[in-house]
């Protein structure tokens, strides 16, 4: 009897070790949208048997994180969020520098992303500032349709358009810093000013304008492109507006923690990420950005970025957090205390 | 079927006092009390004299703010309830009413060591004790009043204690009832040889089942003694007033020699023991029933004038104005040819009349 | 003095608590395992040398964390007190000091070094750096910490505390450990949070300028400017939203009590319903409704040709939701109330001449006053720390709830900030909750449990009954229209798009199917979903426990500092989840106490968050009880702790009941601090409903609310049929309903 229970339990024992060393794990901060972050890290599951520890956080909050935790690193690769805080997080050599295989596969705006950051990041997505509007109601209000920025300002959309607060939202921040960079500062303050007129409600989250259009709340929201074009793929009466004068952009990015503990793992995320198979899976979660890879297809519906007016965006100057924090200041003092 | 027997110890009192946390006034101030292996002793007082507080702090519930109590000769100041060989009846008769009859029984003899069989066996004769054999797997709610009060009787018994405390226990039950219970109480204390410590506002029921009485007033014992010392022999205004009825009539001791006092009370003359008393004005208790009404002008009478007489049955009770007061008599002869408005005189007995402070 | 067995050498609880405090030094990890609590593959991976998995003696052997020994040893101490007796002097000083001393050191090491080597600047320039670290505290220094704290208690009661009761002074020790490790650590810590800097020093002066700053208190609204500071928003929307639910729910009281009115059971019924609603559903319903797009701001428009407006985003709105939400809450505080004024009072006035409309002004009415104080701050405290609302019907109309959580959640990520934040909501809430006990005092949970009165109330006055009676028409309209929209939506395609009626979001977050392994729960809402409901069920049990622990202590028991003790576990009552939900990110993500992305820290914040509720609930039953009950146990001689486990808790059970059904479901519907708390392993129903209302899925998000709704219902049915009484839905001051168990049956 005795020999038998022993056997047995370390049999047991056994197959919980092969069960730990099979366990491959990779932590994976996620900066994107929910649906997204569970596609990618389910599927990477799936194709590798690689585990994934997940855990979706803002970029704000991931670079904190990731700062925090430098001394004892917990995560390894963080995927998705706007660029800003990975270019940040690249300068303060908080992320690994890594150059992938994948690397001629990429669009170039991808590619200056990751040369621009000693290759501790690379651009996985991008998408453009524009606005979208709710057709029907515009038609019920019998408004024009806005084909660019300056169009918002006009006394007509009085009450009809929403954006982000840039305080709390990147996106609207970007607006801001666009704005700065196609009017120059002083005029894009004037236009803040003039918009600011037509505001009905600074929402607290970037997307929440063009959602509200979509639910007929609002007419008009300043928001990414893509953003809009995902409410227009839910069904919704959205259209998406290119802005003629031309438009910011953000790149989404990905990068290596550094001193990862499954640096093996968090680099063959980083490759499959990179894949012209896994980013063209975006758009079945509705993220309708423009995928890094070439060869990776977009939804119909998204917005082709050859044909959008980019302009260059300087992302070191407006990511550098004392331009932000002084553009942010101006723009509490002198358009967010304007009288409406 | 287990014999139950008794552990009877003493109960001892030294100085105790007890302030309760924020308030300034004393609930028991400086008592000393001794309570004699195998006898009852009832505390006794109006509401708020300390009585039931004494009787918590010999369980245990409460502790003395000073001074040491003693339970056969241990001192036991500091020892909380449950370690305490003590056993209550409650007021409530607090039987859990969770539990059945015999679980109630049975639950203090299960922290009591002893093994499985002798709690079943000892649970038994104490229901039987009480006559309540028969009802062990019954729910307190299933019983009346009275089986109730008997279970919690039980429940106390079985435990052997060294002391056992009642407080108010008759208080719920109807007056008839009452006699019985207090009459099967004394017996099984009697039977057992059981120290009991007994509480209760009634004085009736303290004179029928005490070995002693302890009054109690205002945080302090004002008297102590049989129930006979205490209904004849009153020290106090207060305990001749609080056991049974009393008039307390102011009156003028003229001389003590020897031990007796020679009093004055209105034209009346009285020789009755004068317990330490000095000559001067005094006061008197007579009990209502020791008075005879007699023809005006009887000799040593004080004379007096109806002013009502109520007949309640066995009795009349006869009020009468007089140079001393109004003064209460009780005539238990109900032919008597009484009535408000007749002229009397009142003759008081030295055998009824006591001096009392005041 | 009664029967005993002989004296043991070593006091048995010594014994005990020594080998709990061994076993933690010597056998289990002691630092926590990063696969989680539950996970006990460290059994097998290099336990017990390993540097991760070994307990605190193997780390010791090996020349590693030098700063545990003393704790090995303090352990030990107590064989000193061989054959010593409880009432030895020393017995009761060497055990204060082991604890004592043992605890401090626990806590100095824990505090002191951390992952980066020594915690604090000064500590460097004392000792020079440390060169090593430690991790989050696991099972064996959770055992050992244990150990102290209960040979503390044990010494301080062998002193004579509490009449020596062991039990007790342990109680009240754990109590008072919880209470301040998971409540007041985690304040404090945001307090000293708000005082850091950008650059990352310490500053009093910054805090002062972030915390008078103008977008906090300003009051330019007032004199022409555009807006105030949230403070004031925040303010302004807790008083009218606390007048108006306590009049609402008089009104409501005084028909279940007073009228005859036929839609009493209805009431009563629908006040339920918002208690077990999930957030930001009637939010949603609201828009549906009366947003610019909605049902009745459209036929509005078209009736009087009007432009339709966003009239409802912003102070309307929030009054709104909120008065639909917490309504019931001051109705079920005042319907005790309006049932406690006792007949014979208003008898007594109607027979002296008052007529009904006088005797309701000058007797009924100034009786309820503690009442509705009581409703209003509830009323108060609880707008103030809605967050679900303000979220998504606040428009420009900003509250501190929500701006405290785009500081931590948005771009800006500030904790500083959103600590400051904290600050000022919770200075508004603890002033509330002063207020109402400085002036109510105890009277605010003691229930009226005066004797049977005879006699019945008098009816209201005429035109007060058609009044009151309008407004509770109107209020049941209202609400069934919110419900009966929430039902309506989750079959709706896309609302206001695609009107067809559909189960696809049912289907979407509910689906099963079958595949090679059996059941497969294919739903994206099942994960959230199960979550949600262990971690609802392993929280309540502790909730309801601590809860009645506490409870017996309050009313039973009298010890030094009981004021201070009841004050501090009813304190996390006036913190609003917000600030639970911050303080616990701040306190609880870097060692000693590294829990976050756990199960563990959901399970705590609901633990701590509903545990007044439970005090509550117990102290209104326990009044009831006569305390004879456990008198009469401890002079049979059992001790405290086998009169609560064998009398008390027996008989609490239907309040025992009641706070655990009411713990499940708050965990259930719970959003405002869980959202700082949630994880991708560890995602809650609350928090997915928030995603998809993010994304516009406002289909899914309303399916899912609904079944969560369905499944709640389900349970107060249960448990219903076991308690047999109604409102158990019952929250706040009215505490639970009992069944009332008085001695002797």
């Amino acid at each position: 009897m005795k020999t038998k229970s022993i056997s047995i339990s370390t049999a047991f024992a056994a197959l919980l070790m092969a069960g730990a060393a099979n366990a491959a794990s990779v932590t994976l901060y996620c900066s994107a949208d929910e649906a997204w972050c569970q596609l990618m890290a389910r599927g990477f599951e799936e194709e590798t048997g690689i585990k994934v520890d997940m855990t979706r956080k803002s970029s704000g909050e991931t670079f904190a994180q990731v700062k925090a935790e430098a001394s004892n690193p917990k995560g390894d690769i963080w995927w998705g969020g706007t660029g800003d805080p990975h270019l940040q997080a690249a300068e303060e050599g908080l992320t690994e520098e890594y150059v992938s295989p994948m690397r001629d596969q990429l669009n170039d705006w991808a590619i200056r992303q990751a040369e621009s950051a000693a290759n501790r990041t690379i651009g996985i997505y991008s998408g453009a500032l524009g606005f979208g509007y709710n057709k029907d109601l515009l038609e019920k209000n019998n408004l024009p349709v806005p084909a660019c920025w300056k169009d918002l300002t006009k006394p007509e959309y009085k009450g009809h358009v929403q954006m982000a607060n840039p305080n709390s939202s990147g996106t609207a921040y970007t607006t801001l810093a666009t704005m700065v960079q196609l009017f120059g500062e002083e005029g894009g303050f004037q236009y803040m000013k003039d918009l600011h007129k037509n505001i009905n409600q600074y929402t607290k989250s970037g997307s929440a304008p063009i959602k509200a259009a979509g639910l007929g709340e609002n007419t008009i929201g300043i928001v990414f492109m893509h953003d809009a074009v995902a409410q227009a793929a839910s069904g919704f009466p959205i259209v998406t507006v290119a802005p003629c004068e031309g438009t910011g952009y953000e790149i989404g990015s990905m990068s290596i923690i550094k001193g990862a503990r499954h640096l093996d793992e968090a680099k063959k995320f980083y490759d499959w990420a990179l894949t012209a198979e896994v980013q063209s899976r975006a758009k079945d979660v509705k993220s309708f950005q423009v995928p890094s890879n070439k060869s990776a297809t977009q939804s119909p519906l998204a917005p082709d970025l050859s044909q959008i007016k980019l302009i260059d965006y300087d992302f070191k100057k407006y990511g550098a957090s004392d331009e932000r924090k002084r553009l942010l200041k101006k723009w509490d003092d002198e358009v967010s205390t304007l009288p409406q | 079927m287990a014999i139950l027997g008794s552990n009877a110890a003493s109960v001892e009192f030294v100085g105790v006092s007890k302030v309760y946390p924020g308030s300034k006034v004393p609930a028991v101030d400086n008592v000393s009390l001794h309570v004699e292996t195998g006898k009852l002793v009832t505390l006794l007082g109006p509401s708020g004299c300390g009585k039931t507080t004494t009787l918590r702090m010999i369980a245990g519930l409460e502790f003395a703010t000073s001074g040491k109590i003693l339970i056969g000769g241990h001192d036991v100041t500091s020892i909380p309830a449950t370690e305490r060989d003590v056993s209550m009846v409650f007021q409530s008769y607090a039987l859990f009413p969770h539990m059945t009859v015999r679980e109630n029984v049975e639950y203090g003899l299960k922290f009591s060591g002893f093994p499985k069989k002798e709690i079943g066996e000892r649970a038994m004769s104490g229901l039987s004790l009480v006559g309540l054999q028969d009802f062990g797997a019954r729910l307190p709610s299933q019983l009346s009043g009275g089986q109730q009060q008997r279970v919690a009787v039980a429940r106390a018994l079985v435990l052997e204690p060294q002391v056992l405390l009642f407080d108010e226990p008759l208080s719920n039950l109807d007056a008839k009832l009452r006699r019985q219970v207090r009459e099967d109480i004394r017996d099984i204390q009697t039977k057992l040889g059981l120290t009991v410590v007994y509480v209760t506002h009634d004085q009736e029921e303290a004179l029928a089942v005490s070995d002693r009485i302890i009054v109690m007033k205002n945080a302090v014992i004002a008297q102590e003694g049989t129930p006979r010392e205490l209904y004849d022999a009153p020290s106090s205004a207060f305990v001749a007033d609080f056991i049974g009825e009393a008039n307390l009539l102011d009156c003028e001791i003229e001389s003590v020699k020897e031990g007796k006092a020679m009093v004055h009370l209105g034209p009346a003359k009285l020789c009755i023991p004068s317990r330490g008393m000095q000559a001067g004005p005094a006061r008197l208790a007579v009990r209502p029933t020791r008075i005879s009404i007699g023809k005006p002008g009887a000799s040593n009478g004080i004379p007096a004038k109806l002013d009502r007489v109520i007949y309640v049955g066995k009795h009349l009770e006869c009020f009468a104005e007089t140079g001393i007061g109004r003064i209460f008599a009780i005539c238990p002869d109900v032919d008597a040819p009484l009535k408000a408005g007749d002229e009397v005189s009142l003759i008081i007995p030295e055998r009824g009349a006591v001096l009392v402070s005041s | 003095m009664r029967r005993l067995a002989s004296t043991p050498s070593l006091h048995p609880a010594i014994v005990l608590w020594m080998m709990v405090g061994l076993a933690g030094f010597c056998l289990l990890p002691w630092y926590g395992i990063e696969d989680g609590f539950f996970n006990f593959e460290w059994l097998f991976d290099g336990y017990p040398f390993d540097e991760d998995y070994a307990p605190a003696l193997f780390l010791l052997l090996q020349g590693k964390k030098p700063w545990l020994a003393p704790m090995g040893l303090a352990l030990l101490l107590p064989l000193f007190l061989w054959k010593r007796r409880k009432n030895d002097p020393l017995f009761g000083t060497l055990l204060i000091w082991v604890g004592a001393a043992g605890l401090l050191w626990f806590f100095l090491q824990g505090f002191g070094i951390s992952i980066r080597g020594w915690n604090f600047s000064f500590l460097n320039g004392l000792f020079g750096e440390l060169g090593d670290r430690q991790f989050g505290m696991g099972y064996g220094a959770v055992l050992t910490g244990i150990a102290f704290l209960f040979l503390l208690t044990l010494g301080i009661a062998a002193r004579g505390a509490v009449g020596g009761d062991v039990f007790v002074v342990s109680s009240v020790g754990l109590i008072i450990g919880l209470v301040g490790l998971f409540i007041f650590m985690p304040i404090l810590k945001m307090l000293f949070t708000a005082l850091i800097t950008e650059e990352g020093g310490l500053s009093i002066v910054s805090f002062v300028g972030k915390f008078f700053s103008g977008r906090i208190w300003s009051l330019d609204c007032l004199v022409g400017g555009s807006r105030c500071g949230v403070a004031w928003n925040s303010l302004l929307l807790a008083a009218v939203v606390g007048v108006i639910t306590t009049i609402l729910g008089l009104v409501f009281a005084l028909i279940a009590t007073r009228t005859g009115m036929r839609f009493q059971r209805i009431l009563r019924a629908l006040t339920v319903l918002p208690v077990i609603t999930p957030p930001f559903v009637i939010g949603l319903a609201i828009i549906l409704l009366f947003g610019l797009s909605g049902a009745f701001t459209q036929a509005w428009a078209w009736v009087f040709d009007v432009q339709p407006t966003r009239w409802v985003y912003g102070l309307p709105g929030l009054l709104i939701a909120q008065t639909l939400a917490f309504t019931p809450i001051a109705f079920l505080v005042l319907i005790g109330v309006v049932e406690g004024v006792s007949p014979s009072m208003e008898e007594a006035a109607q027979t002296l001449r008052a007529n009904r409309w006088q005797t309701f002004w000058t007797v009924s009415l100034p009786l309820m006053r503690p009442g509705l104080a009581n409703a209003f701050l509830l009323g108060f405290i609880e707008s103030m720390a809605d967050f679900g609302n303000p979220l998504i019907l606040g428009g420009n109309f900003d509250v501190l709830s929500t701006e405290i959580f785009f500081a931590i959640v948005g771009a800006q990520y500030d904790q500083a900030q959103a600590a400051v934040l904290a600050i000022a909501l919770l200075i508004f809430t603890l002033s509330a909750f002063y207020a109402q006990r400085f002036w109510l005092g105890k009277k605010s949970y003691t229930t009226v449990a005066g004797k049977g009165d005879a006699g019945v109330h008098p009816p209201l006055p005429r035109a007060l009954s058609i009044v009151i009676g309008s407004v509770a028409v109107f209020w049941i309209a209202v609400t069934v229209i919110v419900y009966v929209t929430i039902f309506y939506a989750s079959f709706v395609k896309l609302w206001g798009v695609d009107d067809s009626l559909t189960l696809d979001h049912y289907v979407q977050a509910f689906a099963v199917g079958w595949n090679e392994f059996g059941l497969h729960w294919k739903g994206s809402a099942w994960d959230s979903f199960w979550t949600t409901l262990w971690i609802a069920l392993v929280s309540a049990i502790p909730t309801a426990l601590f809860g009645l622990l506490t409870a017996y202590l309050l009313v039973r028991q009298r010890f030094a500092g009981k004021n201070a003790f009841e004050f501090g576990t009813m304190l996390s009552f006036a913190i609003p989840g917000t600030v639970i939900g911050v303080s616990y990110v701040l306190a609880f993500n870097v060692p000693p106490i590294e829990i976050t992305g756990t199960a563990i820290i959901l399970i705590l914040s609901f633990i701590f968050r509903n545990m007044p509720v439970g005090v509550r609930a117990g102290v209104a039953s326990m009044s009831q009880l006569d305390s004879s009950l456990d008198e009469s146990s401890l002079t049979l001689g059992a001790n405290s702790f086998q009169t609560f486990v064998r009398v008390i808790l027996p008989l609490l059970r239907p309040a025992i009941l009641a706070a655990l059904v009411y713990s499940f479901v708050r965990a259930m519907t719970a959003i405002s601090a869980v959202i700082f708390l949630v994880s991708a392993r560890y995602d809650l129903s609350t928090s997915y409903i928030v995603g998809r209302v993010e994304n516009n899925e406002y289909g899914v998000a309303i399916a899912y609310a609904t079944a969560l709704i369905g499944v709640m219902l389900a349970v107060i049915g249960v448990m219903q049929l076991i308690v047999g009484r109604r409102d158990i839905g019952r929250r706040g001051h009215a505490g639970v309903q009992q069944v009332q168990v008085a001695g002797g049956g």
